[in-house]
């Protein structure tokens, strides 16, 4: 928390991520993006616990850091990434320039919502300078959360996964897609 | 040196979500379709994670939030690549033009 202002830590933590993040997009080859990606998730933590949310950071790095990647490792591998990249090569002269177009158009629309944001800001919105909790206070407030006033939340979070396993389940006994 | 603000935060996130989202339209692989979407909740997250610190300091609901979308898009992850495993096993291919059929 005391560590928030700290711009020696920000600001190349974001050129990192943002370098990182840019690269799991533009890389040709599935492995090295996937491995950009696992940086951008672990710096991502790191920012999380700059940011003083410890909870966050452990979570955001044993999820996205550790598990994810081995989930996308295995579908990659199962996929046989050469010939991906190869018959990727050939389609590249394809590419739809109406596809950036959109994107690039989103992406303008979503920086001038948030600039307009920034100018229409209402004068009760307080923003707090400066933290005085410590880190069992974060910890405390979070587990209340959790348990007491969004149990509810999770409770259909664990029965949507529940769905999903028994779903996947009974979807593969009865052979899938159909061929 | 500057001070850092919340605002620093809300455009690192929002840099993160477009650079996800261009991600997503742009790029065929379906696996890489998959990652960039994980960046555009990375994004979310850290939108939410910065409004918590700066603007509720006391009930850090926005940490809640975060923590709800990292369980819903290990969910979203889990079962899409579920999906991408079985119409692979038909198709052959990673490319996402050729699932047109799903």
């Amino acid at each position: 928390m005391n560590e928030i202002d700290n711009s020696l830590v920000f600001y190349p933590l974001s050129i990192l991520l943002i370098i990182f993040a840019i690269l799991t997009v533009c890389c040709k080859n599935i492995f090295h993006s996937l491995l950009c990606a696992i940086l951008v998730f672990f710096l991502t933590g790191v920012l999380f616990y700059v940011l003083g949310s410890e909870y966050n950071a452990i979570i955001q790095i044993a999820i996205y850091g550790l598990a994810v990647p081995v989930i996308l490792g295995l579908a990659i591998m199962f996929t046989n990434p050469k010939n991906s990249t190869q018959k990727e090569k050939k389609e590249i002269s394809n590419f739809d320039y109406t596809t950036l177009l959109i994107g690039g158009i989103f992406a303008m629309a979503l920086v001038y919502l948030v600039m307009m944001s920034l100018v229409t800001m209402p004068d009760n919105f307080i923003i707090l300078e400066h933290i005085s909790t410590n880190s069992f206070q974060t910890l405390a407030a979070i587990s209340n959360c959790v348990f007491v006033k969004y149990v509810w939340a999770f409770e259909i979070l664990s029965v949507i996964l529940t769905i999903t396993i028994i779903g996947l389940t009974i979807f593969k006994h009865k052979g899938g897609l159909q061929k | 040196m500057i001070e850092i603000t919340l605002y620093h935060y809300l455009f690192l996130g929002l840099i993160l979500f477009v650079i996800g989202f261009l991600g997503s339209i742009l790029c065929k692989n379906v696996i890489k379709v998959l990652i960039s979407i994980e960046l555009i909740l990375t994004g979310v997250n850290i939108n939410f994670i910065s409004f918590a610190t700066y603007c509720d300091g006391i009930e850090f609901d926005g940490y809640v939030a975060a923590l709800f979308y990292v369980s819903i898009g290990a969910i979203e992850l889990a079962l899409a690549l579920y999906i991408f495993y079985l119409m692979y096993s038909k198709k052959q291919t990673s490319n996402i033009d050729k699932y047109g059929e799903l």
